[in-house]
């Protein structure tokens, strides 16, 4: 036995100062509550016969005194920390990574294969030697420590119960680079992989994870494998007929026998579709719903085991989407009469057109101009820079939002930045103009299309925070307006201007970084989860960045930009939509760098080997007792 | 000294009896009329100083009869038994027994550990002793009430009359618990004070720590005719004690560090118990009249079924 705490010396003077106080506290006496009586001889008798017992007493409390002298030597005993000496070899340093991943909310062990795993966890806390020290860290799409280093079982165990589920797939690489960074330089490294293995190759685009020379143990979780899941699913409108929209999903059965599933449908909450299908194990079977209307907003998708039987893992059995919102884009269009131009915008009827002539825009309709979304401008350029987005079709003069240079004979799309939500998707390049005029923006702004040799001759870029589009040629002069891509680079930079490419995005996925467009000119976001949480979230770029990991609606709000108008929320979906995480079948092994992971040894769950600990419960103990026969007057 | 004497005398003071309690809550006219058919009963004939309803040894002009004896001259005339003289030929005179009043003394104990518990074994005096006071007034007895603790405190002289009970309402109501207990020195200066012998009702909780039984001694050996009306707080054989604690007489001041348990509170209910039996027990081994006043007994049961039962009162 030897003392890894205070030297002997120091505890025997402790002691000593400790012991005196308590002594002459026993000394002095107790002074007691003065009570009045009617008749002292009364008492007087029956304490007569009790005096008679008074060595019993005196016994009694000099008892009690020693009992007191021994709780104060236990205590400063424990103040040495004494342990036995063999148990002063030197203690493991260990990560713990606890899988936090969509896989780990299966059901095939009761509750969930997380609570198993936290369940595990707590008995490899309980299980640590007096010298070891852990680090439990949650493991999912990101890596995150629960606390630090630590050899306080009970702190480790608090930080055990903070792990919650998560939609997201595990980052194994991220997760074993973390835990190596940790490790490095300690004594006795070891990581405990806590999981039911649906983990991956440990190597990302950095390569393979090298360990080194930290120990690698894995803790398997789970037991059954019966799964079908939505691995796919895509929601969008028709361009020209935003009231319908099609669906494309995936389903997957990850287990390995035959199963009928039911896929559901629901726009609105409304059912809208019910799909009956045989799966064979490990197929992948994608569905295409086209030309489907009924719902507005809101999309799910649901796919269940026919007969009312439930699958091991009812997290990817949900997928949502939310429809582009439909909202009735107001267009003013300043033209002296262009019938293909109108045209053309009579296509969507979400589009609420207004033409003026540029006489009367010139007069009144300016001020108009703010109030709506988008300016067209038919071979007329303006004198100022409107208070909207504007599409110029031949901008000419010093109102233009680009400089227009000079004229260009026969000019072509020779180069298109098919990229751009303006131009992609349409064919232009085989386009006859019978001239255009040069265009140059400033920085920032970018060139759609160029005509060589020549210049811009489509140009897109942004002006006091509203965005434009100018068309170096009048169409008329050219045979664009004859083709299909005329209506759609109407309606397609209409979109632009809306911000309605963003929406095609149908969902996003859980665990990945998400950017999402807010409102021109929002400085800040706040984001509601599925869950109800509200939490701030940055922005960059007009993008609300952002990463979640509940599969769900969210909701994104910026402030109001002015007093007088509401606030902006933007609302999205998320989905786990991930095969492998949705593949649960539990692995036997671990293999990271090479080498197969151990089952965790050296956890002895109930022994400690720190004494104070226990002398520490002998204090309480006997404190307990003496209370008691305080109390019920047995030591009084 | 200074701290535990202030905590003594804080804890001592007692609310005392409200003044005038006596003549408000005692006496209602039911009871009154109740207590106008009782008499005061004594074991001894004492002879009396004027006429009244209470038979003598004196023969004289009552109506009940006593005796005969030989005429003598100068006898009246009216009393010879006529009826006699014609059976025997012999001039009897019949003789009537003289009635006179009785002298009853209420000695009330008035020291501190009457005012104990919030005053309520001196209340309780009180009333007792205005009750019977009243039944001996009615009676045209001469009642004289004296207060007690280790000498004599108030005296209200000698008194007779109906009408003289509001007199005793005033003196009962100047009473206050006070001062240790001497039932011994305190009779010996009542029995000197008083040479006219006669019913002696000691109103008392009889925490003598003397003991009692030498004040009701000194009553028998002056021949005063004593009755014991012994005045019981069920209270204070159930103090509510617990614990480490310093228990301080409250008439002598005695203390003594005492630690209260279930078991110590069980003895000294039983030693209570014991006190009381002790005092009953003296009291018929030498012929004293008893009877133990509960406090949490209404004084007008008291009064009209224990004192009745226990031939005090007819």
């Amino acid at each position: 036995m030897i003392l890894a705490g205070l030297p002997i010396a120091h505890l025997l003077g402790i002691f000593a100062a400790a012991a005196s106080i308590v002594v002459a506290l026993y000394v002095l006496k107790l002074r007691r509550r003065a009570v009045a009586i009617p008749f002292s001889p009364l008492w007087q008798r029956i304490l007569r016969d009790k005096e008679a017992t008074s060595l019993f007493s005196k016994l009694k409390r000099l008892l009690s005194l020693l009992v007191q002298l021994v709780l104060l030597a236990l205590l400063v005993l424990a103040l040495g920390d004494p342990r036995a000496a063999a148990s002063l070899m030197k203690g493991r340093t260990l990560v713990v990574l606890v899988d936090a991943s969509a896989s780990m909310r299966a059901t095939d062990v009761a509750p969930t294969r997380l609570d198993a795993a936290k369940v595990e966890v707590k008995a490899l806390v309980r299980g640590l030697g007096g010298a070891d020290r852990m680090l439990v860290a949650q493991m999912d799409a990101m890596v995150t420590p629960l606390g630090p280093m630590s050899g306080d079982t009970a702190e480790l165990e608090r930080e055990v119960d903070a792990i919650g589920p998560t939609d997201t797939r595990a980052d194994l690489p991220r997760a074993l680079r973390f835990a190596t960074d940790a490790l490095r330089g300690a004594d006795e490294p070891e990581i405990v992989v806590v999981s039911d293995g649906a983990l991956g190759p440990a190597s990302d685009s950095e390569g393979g994870v090298h360990l080194g020379d930290v120990k690698l143990s894995f803790v398997p979780i789970g037991k059954g494998h019966r799964n079908v899941a939505l691995t796919q699913f895509s929601v969008r409108r028709y361009p020209l007929d935003k009231s319908r929209y099609e669906v494309m999903l995936e389903v997957t059965n990850t287990g390995d026998a035959q199963e009928d599933v039911e896929v559901s449908l629901l726009g609105d909450g409304q059912l809208v579709d019910l799909t009956k299908l045989r799966l064979q194990p490990g197929e992948r079977l994608p569905r295409f719903y086209p030309n489907l209307s009924g719902a507005s907003r809101t999309l799910e998708a649901n796919v269940a085991l026919a007969g009312g039987l439930h699958d091991d893992l009812p997290a990817d059995d949900h997928a949502f989407a939310l429809l582009p919102e439909r909202r009735r884009a107001k267009v003013l269009v300043v033209s002296d009469g262009n019938l293909y131009l109108q045209a053309a915008l009579l296509l969507d009827e979400y589009l609420e057109v207004t033409t003026v002539t540029p006489a009367a825009y010139a007069k009144a309709a300016a001020e108009a101009a703010s109030h709506v979304d988008v300016v067209i401008f038919d071979r007329v350029t303006p004198a100022e820079l409107p208070r909207a987005h504007a599409l110029y079709l031949d901008p000419r003069g010093p109102g233009a939002p680009v400089k227009v240079g000079d004229e260009i004979e026969r000019p072509g799309f020779d180069k298109i930045d098919r990229k751009h939500p303006v131009v992609r998707f349409i064919a232009l390049d085989d386009v006859n103009i019978s001239k255009a005029h040069a265009l140059k923006g400033e920085n920032g702004d970018k060139v759609l299309g160029t005509s060589e040799p020549g210049g811009a001759i489509l140009v897109a870029g942004e002006r006091g925070g509203y965005k434009f589009v100018a068309l170096g040629f009048d169409p008329a002069e050219s045979d664009l307006p004859l083709r299909t891509a005329w209506p759609l680079f109407l309606l397609d930079t209409i979109n632009w201007f809306d911000d309605e490419d963003a929406s095609y995005l149908s969902s996003f996925r859980t665990g990945e970084v998400w950017r999402v467009p807010v409102a021109v000119g929002a400085t800040t976001a706040t984001l509601k989860d599925p869950t109800g949480d509200v939490q701030p979230v940055p922005i960059h770029d007009g993008r609300a960045v952002t990463m979640g990991e509940r599969a769900g609606f969210y909701e994104l709000s910026t402030p109001a930009p002015s007093a007088s108008e509401p606030a902006v929320t933007t609302a999205f979906a998320a989905n786990l939509l991930d095969q492998a995480e949705s593949t649960i079948a539990p692995a036997k092994e671990l293999v990271v760098d090479g080498k197969t992971a151990s089952a965790v040894k050296g956890f002895h769950v109930g022994v400690r080997r720190e004494l104070w600990i226990y002398l520490l419960l002998l204090v309480a103990l006997i404190s307990a007792i003496e209370w008691a026969t305080y109390h019920r007057r047995v030591t009084v | 000294m200074g701290w535990l004497d202030a905590l003594r005398k804080a804890s001592s003071i007692r609310p005392s009896p409200k003044k005038g309690d006596v003549d408000e809550e005692l006496f209602d006219d039911e009871f009154q009329r109740k207590l106008d058919y009782l008499a005061i009963v004594s074991r001894r004939v004492f002879s009396g100083r004027m006429r009244a309803e209470r038979r003598t040894k004196k023969s004289g002009s009552g109506v009940e009869f006593a005796d005969h004896r030989d005429y003598q001259p100068g006898d009246d005339i009216r009393y010879l038994d006529w009826n006699v003289y014609q059976r025997f030929d012999r001039l009897l005179l019949r003789l009537f027994e003289e009635e006179e009043d009785l002298a009853i003394y209420f000695i009330v104990d008035a020291s501190a550990s009457m005012g104990f518990g919030g005053g309520r074994k001196l209340r309780y005096a009180k009333r007792v002793c205005a009750a019977l006071a009243y039944v001996g007034l009615a009676n045209l007895d001469r009642v004289s009430i004296v207060s007690t603790s280790d000498h004599i405190l108030e005296r209200m002289p000698q008194t007779r009359g109906k009408a003289r009970i509001f007199k005793v309402f005033r003196f009962l109501k100047e009473i206050e618990a006070n001062g240790a207990t001497d039932l011994e020195d305190a009779l010996k200066a009542f029995v000197a004070q008083n040479k006219r012998r006669g019913l002696a009702v000691l109103i008392s909780d009889l925490y003598d720590p003397r003991g009692f039984e030498r004040g009701l001694n000194v009553l028998r050996y002056n021949k005063f005719d004593p009755f014991v009306v012994h005045v019981v707080d069920p209270g204070d054989g159930k103090p509510r004690l617990h614990g480490d604690v310093l228990l301080y007489d409250c008439e002598t001041g005695d203390e003594r560090e005492v630690t209260v348990t279930a078991k110590v509170l069980d003895r000294y209910a039983s030693a209570h118990r014991e006190y009381l039996a002790e005092v009953e027990r003296f009291c018929a081994t030498h012929q004293v009249p008893y009877i133990a006043a509960d406090v949490n007994v209404p004084v007008d049961e008291l009064i009209l079924r224990v004192f009745r039962r226990g031939g005090f009162l007819r």
